[in-house]
């Protein structure tokens, strides 16, 4: 016998049949992997002794720029079909307002989990296919992925919640277009500036610091502490951020 | 007879402006509700008030008996079926996953799926994507969802918008078997009195928030007193006539019309007017409209 947020959540997988919205995190992580095999097999022997180091501090770049996109689509796939087929005010007669809310951002949650999960993979595939000089330090590896997890579950609850109250999907997905360049952006705003930007966190926590030489052309990696007070500050305002977008959806009269 | 919806001075404002006024709405077990009204006088509303999607701004609701909190809403409306405004759906999925998606949700064993589209004659159909449906088998799926687990009561609002003239017919004889056939008690909203007066057995009237009427069809039927109308080649000597023999009449829109319901009185006006030497060309009774009655119900013309 299952549980009420079983078949709640059973639902909204139901939900989702025949949508493919697995394909929108996949076509993203496979732009990321063929960008990994570019980077990788361009490379020379002896950049490849920092590769994870190089990965560490280009991805999250990378995912400033592509994450902010996918989150925003595929929140836009999971909500626009109850905005099309109006069906709110039926699902809200079976369900409190706030456990869809809750259910349905658990569904999109699993799809950033599984492009997080995908994204260690390649990572981890990448220094044995090419042979990274250094091993892996489990320690930094946990950290990027907390840090994109953390960053992209963020965004989703902010997504959803435009995407809830739309009855177009255009505003949620020109915002999430825009919080792509913004996020890019914010990188080289001034740190107090860069802060007020939720696109950029992903690159707001280094684990890995770049220093390029002007007159040599050399760039060197390196590691630094991860600013875990940061993160941790970031991880609670982004609970508050869901709350507070909870809190619009589910007030909103039908 | 219980009543399975009772609501008390239930009222809702948004900023200033009231949508629905102090409704007392009691609606009988077993009955079909007619809830009527023009467009924008707040049925809607009322319904989705009553399903708890939109909060009052004061009076309390009972259903089934129990009073409607935040806390128990859910349960009480388990034994609900609703279609408010249009059908809700899922256009990529077919007519048969909707109902599963629903049979989840409401925990209800699959096999009521059959049973519900067996109702509403969308057994052939359950296969096929629900964006390719018309809006016909859309509103007989909606229907179909509101079904699913059987509640005891259904609400409907206005569930034959869109619907051609056989759809029409066939919602309203599927409409009318429910309280017989599944035991329920119906509440179906419409603007279109003639729907209403075929299928209801009890009739609310709103009007600008108001509920300006309610009680049985019948004692609406009540308010739809015949006329005698006279049509004559002289009206004002043919009215002179009638006054010097105190015969009840009227004169008003180019119309004569007899006050009097006894045939023998009908039969002395007749007699009265034609020693008069006044030619009476037609006689015949003429029942109130519906529209008529809403008309002295509110003391104004509404479209309907």
């Amino acid at each position: 016998m299952l549980s009420t947020l079983q078949r709640r959540l059973w639902a909204e997988q139901k939900k989702s049949k025949h949508r493919r919205i697995w394909l929108i995190p996949f076509a993203f992580f496979l732009f990321e992997a063929l960008w990994m095999i570019w980077q990788f097999t361009s490379a020379h022997t002896e950049e490849l002794t920092t590769g994870y180091l190089m990965l560490f501090y280009d991805l999250p770049i990378i995912n400033t720029i592509i994450m902010p996109i996918m989150v925003a689509v595929i929140a836009s796939r999971l909500c626009d079909m109850e905005i099309k087929g109006e069906t709110l005010k039926l699902l809200y007669t079976l369900q409190e307002p706030e456990s869809f809310f809750d259910c349905k951002y658990l569904a999109g949650a699993k799809y950033l989990f599984f492009f997080t999960a995908g994204h260690s993979i390649l990572i981890l595939a990448s220094g044995r296919i090419f042979h990274f000089g250094y091993s892996l330090k489990i320690s930094m590896l946990i950290e990027y992925l907390a840090v994109t997890l953390c960053t992209s579950l963020v965004l989703l609850a902010l997504q959803q919640m435009m995407s809830l109250i739309s009855n177009s999907q255009i505003m949620p997905l020109t915002v999430g277009l825009a919080g792509s360049f913004l996020g890019l952006f914010s990188l080289f705003f001034p740190a107090p500036l860069a802060r007020l930007v939720i696109w950029g966190y992903f690159a707001a926590f280094p684990c890995v610091k770049m220093d390029w030489d002007r007159a040599t052309r050399i760039t060197e990696f390196y590691e630094v502490p991860f600013p875990l007070v940061g993160f941790l500050i970031f991880a609670v305002f982004g609970i508050l951020l869901f709350i507070i977008c909870r809190i619009i959806v589910t007030r909103k009269e039908i | 007879m219980s009543s399975v919806i009772l609501t008390d001075s239930l009222t809702k404002q948004y900023g200033k402006k009231t949508v629905v006024d102090s409704l007392d709405l009691k609606v009988p077990a077993r009955s079909i509700y007619g809830f009527l009204g023009p467009n924008g006088a707040g049925k809607s509303t009322t319904l989705k008030l009553l399903l708890g999607l939109i909060k009052p701004t004061e009076g309390n609701i009972r259903i089934l008996g129990q009073k409607v909190t935040q806390k128990n809403r859910l349960n009480i409306l388990a034994q609900t079926g609703s279609l408010i405004e249009s059908p809700a759906y899922y256009g990529h999925l077919s007519g048969k996953e909707n109902l599963r998606i629903i049979c989840t949700l409401k925990n209800v064993p699959l096999r009521c799926i059959d049973q519900v589209l067996a109702i509403v004659r969308m057994t052939e159909q359950q296969n096929k994507k629900v964006s390719q449906y018309s809006l016909g088998m859309k509103q007989r799926l909606g229907l179909a969802t509101a079904l699913l687990g059987m509640p005891k009561l259904l609400l409907l609002d206005e569930p034959t918008n869109g619907l051609d003239p056989a759809g029409i017919q066939e919602m309203r004889e599927l409409i009318c078997s429910l309280p017989q056939k599944c035991n329920m008690t119906v509440v179906v909203s419409s603007h279109l009195l003639s729907e209403i007066d075929q299928m209801a057995t009890h009739v609310g009237i709103i009007d600008q928030g108001q509920l300006i009427f309610q009680d049985t069809l019948s004692s609406l039927h009540e308010y739809s007193r015949s006329r005698i109308i006279l049509r004559t080649n002289n009206d004002s000597a043919a009215m002179k006539v009638l006054k010097q023999s105190h015969i009840p009449a009227g004169w008003s829109e180019n119309t004569l019309t007899l006050k009097v319901h006894q045939e023998n009185r009908i039969a002395d006006a007749v007699t009265l007017l034609v020693h008069a030497g006044i030619g009476i060309h037609r006689i015949y009774e003429q029942q109130m409209s519906l529209e008529d009655i809403f008309l002295h119900l509110t003391g104004k013309k509404v479209s309907l």
